[in-house]
């Protein structure tokens, strides 16, 4: 009996504590960097850091700058930065830039033969993919703190990061999928129509809800931000849409025109334009932030990303600081002699017109071969010095401090003029005498100055080079004047081919990734590819 | 042999003698062959608790004897010895070494059993076969030893970590590596930073015997942390018997004798004089520098370790000290560690309550040379002198743009790189524990056994980079980076053993139990660059996991003539969400001991074995602790956003995986084991088939489902099948000779059969970006993509020019095809050992047939551009001069031309000993020479043909080792 009950105590005493330590599998995370939602959306200040995460998704890589716990797997965290890969697949394509470089899949973007599972377009997708994704999530549960007014800026915002996410993967890949909420069930795909017709109403209902123009802080968008996407957005309609929407062009250029936001005169550096103060390390402080509708903001010290302004300062010029080149002229410790641009470019300036920001000493108009970074004009418009000439933040000159518009003022004005063109209806006269604005602080004269008689479709796309070139627009322009890919327009290397050639036109958009096919079945492929 | 018959016959003279009497009996016990005496040979009087060991010199001394009484003579290694007692005082014995006794106690999970009634594949191998020589790490002692177990160092380091595989390549992103448990202790399988191998915790020689577990009927019983297989390793323990010591003292000489094949000072100064521009020209030096002269040298090692064990108030116990101290290869690097183990097995109430208690602590000082300079040296400028008096750089030339400062894109001189970093760790591990064996009074079948865990490691570090490195930083005023890491591992393990014999011939053997192990990470790093320019520069990194377990065990057998065994392991993992979390692992094996039929007993069979087993196991083990739940990352100081003049730390919602569910792998084996001629050969057949279904590896997602691309899933299945045999012989045996042969050949293969879309891996050097390898289907996985190289009529590669193989006139990615895999078809050990009188030799040798390699190193460095740009001088791998390659593309880069067999024969170990018996009074000596890594026969190109993971690429190229050493007994 004695046995029985020592027996008993010794099972109960054994069940008890095996049974207790079943609660202890369910852990949650301990580490201090990590975060639940109820920490993240506490109150409308903490949901602050995840509205950043939106703006941050499209400026850095990922949560340790910079690199490190990337954001996007299956490519080098610096290549996947947004206006990186904006310029690998808007500007790298195009007559303005060449690269030395022999990464995988990146020689075969100027090459116009990138096949569909081309490292660069599948990481814009994923990047632009998971942009809506943070937006989605982040307009769910900023939603729930609804009675704070601040929120609704918020809230207004995310819907205007995804419906500029939108905007892009509709030029870019046409044909994805279109989701306002998060969810584990696979996607149907949508057509441009579908998703020109919600990034519109978004941006239509969004207006009025951001702040009016000027009134938020710098780095945040407002109203004005959502009249100038839609006027970029008119402006492609016809492309997109196959419906010409130039009247809307004008009236939301005009918007843009009469708000705010002015166009940059203030030569800080007194070099004779205030063109280049644009894109300089203090360009948040120095004029041209009233000219940025939105802009990305880099920092040396605290936003640190291989791509951005680091990438367009560091790939310019050349690695092994070759005579005529100092690095300090650039605020940076040295080059990575990637990028350069072809005769296209250069030779749409006339002399005087200080935008021409070239290095020409040292290396050859014409590419032979695009390896070599001396074959080819370097660019020297991107640079981490302040407008007395001092290096930027960093001072190991890794990262650079410049901020990069995504849309500026002077990109709405070249709207507003092509749209008027194109049957918008708008005053030509204003439109020359807004593009003589631009030329005037190019030339830092009227020398170069123009009347409306001198505006035709044309002359606007070769100003929109000269004023807009390395900036993520010109694939873009191109595919609108129907250039892109026939032999309407060459440029050296185009269609890999030393005096260029037309290639065929299904790549005027980018094809789906092969990896997001074989992931979701909904989805077919774009024609050709 | 002869005079052990002669004994026998002189014992059986004796027996009308007798006398019905309690008597001593004394003696004294040898080894055969050698007839050296044999200490620690355990004496019982069969059917009581009476016995005794034998001293030092093989002698014993047994009281209370009657006639009649049986004597069991036993050691482990050799065939045990029955002696009926017929009132001779004096008996003498003589024991034989048995390579595979029968008899011999086999640990195997949460308990032990006869090799003879095992019925899953198990490999034993104790002490006396274990690797001799400079063994560091417990891992290269089973080297080449066991079928199917491949031992692969990760370089030629002092005490590196060494990737054991068993039975090839067992998942696709999770842990690939069988678990160890030491003592009855599972290990983490991960180690703390700074630590070069997580089993430097073990000084070699206070190891027992380590039992290899390759199939799942063998190592379900330990489930989800067994899917790679299992390693127990039993560590030496002390006995009841006088104390006696072991000191043994090693001193290795390493010898650098590779180096990657690159051109000379005067071919590469040709060659820019003949294809440079005038600017290149100009900057070729004066110098004939051989920078992998500069940073390899030749090392010295020691090892010393004493171990006494016996028992000490009546408590048996072991104690232990080791210390090594072994310099690398490359310049600077250095592996300091000392091992303690204390081992204590007191026995309380009758022997009815057994009690472990095992301490294992390791003190390891590392100095890690840095390991940059090893790419470096390939490529620096074999023209320029190490110095230059006008370099900034504490007069290290660099190669410098106008400010004096080195050019961005330019390579950083190697012997600066040695010597200007200073980056050490010292890394503390213990693992204790307590386990007790309570045999129930009211019910002495029923044994119950608890084992409580600890372990836990700890490791400081720093990384120092000296203000001269050459640097293109004009701020640089030097680094310092530091870490503190700590894992815990806590074990509780409670189970019952019960075990009966029924009607003689009926054995029942049943084990019921349940396990708790909780892992606990915790790491602090900083960085004083991050500090200088007022960013975060302090980093915590810290987690935990618990793994909650229920496990059963039904051994049943006849008469050791049919045997059954079942288990059934439930395990629970907080990594998985609630729903998935508990997986059930059974398994199935049944053996049949065919010698034991009357129909084989007078045959040649001293042992032939059936085996069949069925089993399942998991595996979470590498994967990520909160993949289900929604978490947000903070952005650190370096990765904030700017609103207004305000920097704020940034959230981003981590990907999330509420689907995951146990990885788990179903094997199929059949075995055969065999012994014939008295046991003069040996060895075991297994044919098996592991099919892993439900494979978790980090897959491709729509990223529009999800807040990134990639999560791990669980995406497809892949299978493993093979066959294993070994074959041990023992020719010839006469009491001063004897040869033993023994060899293994494993053929394994590896298939990926199920992924919904091929997975890229094996991302090399060269470019950004570039993955040679992939997960498809139909294929191994790891295989090479790649394109097909065009020949001109001489063989030559022709540059550029691949095939296209889809006809479509355009080479792109879809002209890439799967070309062979790093893993071999054939993996073999063969190994000789020799004695004769007090000597003996002994030959490990190894082979590798069908794995192919990819020379990273020739395809991104030997093109000719390479040599000039950048506006420096770079030298190029000498098969350039094969190739004349001029540009590196991502073709070029994943050219078929780059991947090489890479099947080779080493001779691993050679060891040469020889004994000296009573060198002086009770002291026994043994002196042994051996050369480590001896030979390699290959047509690799690379520098080593074993290379892990198959991409070969700044490698650590293994030393060839000479060692002289000596071990003294008393």
């Amino acid at each position: 009996m004695k046995n029985i009950v020592k027996k008993l105590i010794f099972v109960v005493a054994i069940t008890f504590f095996v049974t207790s330590c079943h609660d202890d599998l369910n852990l949650s995370p301990i580490d201090p960097d990590s975060f639940t939602q109820e920490d993240v959306f506490a109150t409308a200040n903490d949901a602050q850091g995840a509205l950043a995460k939106l703006y941050a998704g499209l400026t850095l890589t990922g949560q340790e700058g910079p690199a490190g716990q990337p954001d996007i797997a299956d490519i080098d965290e610096g290549f996947s930065q947004f206006s990186r890969m904006l310029f690998n697949l808007n500007v790298l394509t195009t007559d303005e830039a060449v690269v030395g470089w022999g990464d995988p899949g990146l020689p075969d973007l100027h090459g116009m033969s990138w096949s569909s599972s081309n490292d660069f377009t599948e990481a814009m997708y994923s990047r632009l993919a998971q942009e809506v994704s943070f937006s989605n999530s982040f307009i769910k549960n900023a939603t729930l703190l609804n009675d704070n007014t601040d929120v609704q800026y918020y809230i207004a915002e995310a819907r205007f990061l995804r419906a500029f996410a939108y905007y892009n993967l509709m030029d870019l890949y046409a044909n994805v999928p279109l989701t306002s909420e998060i969810s584990t069930d696979l996607p149907l795909q949508s057509n441009r129509t579908e998703i020109f017709a919600f990034v519109e109403s978004e941006l239509l209902e969004i207006q009025d809800i951001l702040k009016p123009g000027g009134s938020n802080e710098y780095g945040r968008v407002d109203q004005v931000a959502a009249w100038a996407l839609l006027s970029k957005l008119y402006l492609n309609a016809e492309v997109w849409i196959n419906e010409a929407k130039y009247t809307e062009c004008v009236t939301f250029s005009n918007y843009v025109i009469n708000s705010s936001y002015s166009i940059n005169t203030n030569d800080a550096n007194g070099n004779g334009t205030a063109y280049d103060e644009l894109f300089l390390a203090d360009n948040d402080t120095n004029g041209a932030q009233n000219e940025f509708i939105f802009a990305l903001n880099f920092d040396g010290l605290q936003s640190q990303t291989w791509g951005g302004t680091t990438f367009l300062v560091h790939a310019a010029i050349p690695g092994g600081g070759p005579a005529g080149w100092d690095y300090a002229d650039f605020g940076v410790n040295g080059g990575w002699g990637g990028i350069r641009t072809t005769k296209s470019l250069v030779e749409k300036f006339t002399s005087g017109d200080q935008r021409a920001m070239f290095h020409s000493d040292g290396q050859s108009l014409e590419i032979a071969s695009i390896p070599p970074f001396k074959e080819g004009y370097a660019i020297t418009k991107f640079k981490n010095v302040d407008t007395n000439g001092n290096a930027g933040s960093d001072t190991g000159g890794d990262f650079v401090d410049t901020d990069l518009p995504l849309i500026r003022l002077a990109e709405i004005y070249l709207n507003y003029a092509e749209a008027s063109l194109r049957g918008g209806g708008g005053d030509l006269g204003l439109a020359a005498s807004k593009i003589n604005e631009l030329r005037e602080r190019g030339y830092g004269s009227t020398a170069g100055n123009i009347t409306s008689g001198d505006l035709d479709l044309d002359f606007v796309l070769d100003e929109r080079s000269r004023e807009l070139y390395w900036e993520g627009q010109r694939r873009t322009d191109l595919v609108r004047y129907n250039y892109f890919t026939t032999n309407s327009y060459l440029w050296p290397f185009k269609g890999n081919v030393l005096n260029g050639t037309s290639v065929d036109q299904f790549r005027n958009i980018f094809p789906l990734p092969t990896n997001v096919l074989s992931t979701n079945t909904n989805l077919i492929q774009n024609t050709g590819y | 042999m002869k005079n052990f018959r002669i004994f026998l016959f002189s014992v059986i003279l004796l027996f009308p003698l007798a006398i019905f009497a309690q008597q001593t009996v004394k003696g004294n016990v040898t080894e055969s062959p050698g007839g050296a005496p044999l200490p620690g040979v355990g004496i019982i009087i069969k059917g009581s608790a009476i016995g005794a060991s034998t001293d030092f010199d093989g002698n014993y001394s047994l009281d209370n004897v009657k006639s009649g009484d049986v004597l069991v003579f036993s050691y482990i290694g050799f065939t045990t010895v029955e002696i009926t007692f017929e009132n001779n005082t004096t008996i003498n014995v003589v024991l034989k070494e048995d390579a595979q006794a029968l008899d011999e106690v086999v640990v195997i999970g949460y308990g032990s059993t006869k090799k003879e009634d095992l019925t899953g594949s198990v490999d034993l191998v104790t002490s006396k076969d274990f690797n001799q020589g400079p063994v560091i790490s417990a891992q290269q002692l089973i080297s080449g030893k066991i079928a199917g177990v491949s031992v692969t160092s990760g370089s030629g380091a002092p005490g590196e970590g060494q990737e054991i595989l068993i039975r090839g390549l067992g998942s696709l992103s999770l842990t690939s590596s069988p678990l160890i448990v030491v003592d009855g202790i599972p290990l983490n399988d991960g180690g703390v930073g700074g630590s070069r191998n997580p089993l430097n915790l073990i000084n070699p020689n206070d190891i027992e015997s380590m039992v290899v577990l390759k199939d799942a009927s063998a190592t379900a019983i330990y489930g989800s942390r067994a899917a790679n297989g299992v390693i127990l390793i039993t560590t030496k323990k002390g006995k009841d018997s006088e104390f006696k010591f072991n000191v043994s003292s090693a001193t290795s000489s390493y010898v650098a004798i590779d180096q990657v094949d690159v051109l000379s000072a005067s071919q590469f100064r040709d060659l820019v004089n003949s294809t440079g521009d005038v600017d290149a020209i100009d900057r070729l030096g004066s110098a004939t520098t051989s920078w992998q002269d500069e940073i390899y040298t030749n090392a010295i090692g020691t090892d010393h370790s004493i171990s006494a064990l016996g028992s000490a108030l009546g408590v048996p116990m072991r104690a232990s000290l080791g210390y090594s101290d072994h310099d690398g290869t490359l310049k600077g690097d250095n592996f300091k560690r000392t091992t303690a183990a204390l081992n204590v097995t007191p026995s309380l109430f009758d022997d009815h309550l057994k009690i472990e208690l095992n301490a294992r602590g390791m003190y390891t000082e590392n100095t890690f040379a840095n390991r940059d300079a090893i790419g470096s040296a390939v490529s620096f400028d074999p023209t320029q002198w190490v110095r230059d008096t006008s370099s900034i750089f504490n007069n290290y030339f660099a190669w410098t743009g106008t400010n004096g400062y080195q050019l961005n894109l330019a390579g950083t001189n190697p012997v600066a790189l040695l010597n200007l970093v200073d980056d050490t760790a010292e890394v503390r591990r213990l693992v204790s524990n307590a386990k007790f064996d309570y045999k129930l009074h009211f019910l002495p079948d029923l044994t119950t056994t608890v084992n409580v865990g600890y372990d836990k490691s700890n490791s400081n570090g720093r990384k120092v980079t000296s203000e001269f490195i050459p640097t293109s930083d004009t701020s640089w005023n030097g680094s310092r980076t530091r870490f503190n890491q700590e894992a815990t591992n806590k074990l509780f393990d409670a189970y019952v053993t019960y075990k009966k014999s029924f009607n003689e011939f009926h054995n029942l053997n049943v084990v019921a139990g349940y396990s708790y192990q909780k892992f606990e990470f915790d790491n602090y790093s900083y960085d004083s660059e991050k500090e200088e320019d007022g960013n975060d520069f302090e980093f915590i990194d810290k987690s935990e996991n618990v793994l909650l377990s229920y496990f059963g065990r039904f051994n049943y057998d006849y008469n050791s003539k049919y045997l059954f065994t079942a288990t059934l392991r439930a395990d629970a993992s907080s990594k998985l969400n609630p729903n998935d979390r508990w997986g059930y692992f059974p398994s199935l094996a049944a053996a049949w001991n065919i010698h034991k039929e009357n129909f084989m007993q007078n045959g040649i069979f001293n042992e032939l074995k059936l085996r069949v087993g069925y089993g399942e196991v998991g595996n979470v083990n590498g994967l990520g602790d909160y993949n289900f739940l929604t978490r947000y990352t903070g952005s650190q100081s370096t990765a904030n956003y700017q609103f207004g003049n305000t920097f704020y730390q940034t959230f981003r919602p981590e990907p999330i995986n509420e689907d995951l569910r146990w990885e788990v792998g179903r094997t199929y084996n059949i075995g055969l084991d065999y012994g014939l001629f008295d046991r003069k050969v040996t060895g075991s057949v297994n044919v098996y088939l592991k099919e892993t279904q439900d494979l978790i590896s980090s897959a491709f997602i729509d990223p529009f489902t999800n807040f990134g691309n990639r999560i791990d899933k669980n995406i497809g299945d892949m299978q493993n099948k093979g066959i294993e045999f070994t074959i041990n012989v023992v020719p010839v045996e006469t009491d001063d000779f004897k040869l033993n042969i023994s060899y293994n050949v494993a053929f394994n293969q590896n298939e990926v059969t199920n992924l919904p879309f091929d997975q890229p891996v094996g991302g090399i050097s060269g470019g950004v970006g570039n993955n040679i390898q992939v997960h498809t289907e139909g294929e191994s996985p790891f295989s090479y993509l790649v394109y097909k190289q065009i020949y001109d009529t001489n063989g030559a590669p022709i540059e550029g020019a691949y095939v296209d193989r889809n006809g479509d006139n355009i080479i792109n990615d879809d002209d890439r095809y799967i070309y062979k895999d790093p893993y071999a078809d054939v993996i073999m050990g063969f190994n000789t050992d020799f004695s004769y009188k007090n000597w003996d030799l002994a030959i490990v040798t190894r082979a590798n047939i069908g794995n192919y390699a990819y020379n990273n190193v020739a395809s991104s460095t030997g093109y000719l551009r390479r040599a000039t740009e950048n506006d420096v001088l770079t030298n190029l791998h000498a098969n350039y001069l094969n190739t004349g390659f001029g540009e590196t593309t991502e073709q070029n880069l994943l050219s078929d031309y780059f991947i090489d067999d890479a099947s080779f024969f080493k001779i691993d170990n050679i060891t040469l000993g020889c004994r000296v018996d009573n060198a002086i009074k009770d002291v026994a000596l043994r002196f042994y020479g051996s050369v480590q890594n001896v030979l390699t026969i290959t047509d690799y190109t690379g520098l080593d043909p074993e290379i892990t993971g198959g991409i070969d690429n700044n490698f650590y190229p293994r030393p060839s080792t000479f060692v002289l050493g000596v071990n003294i007994d008393f």
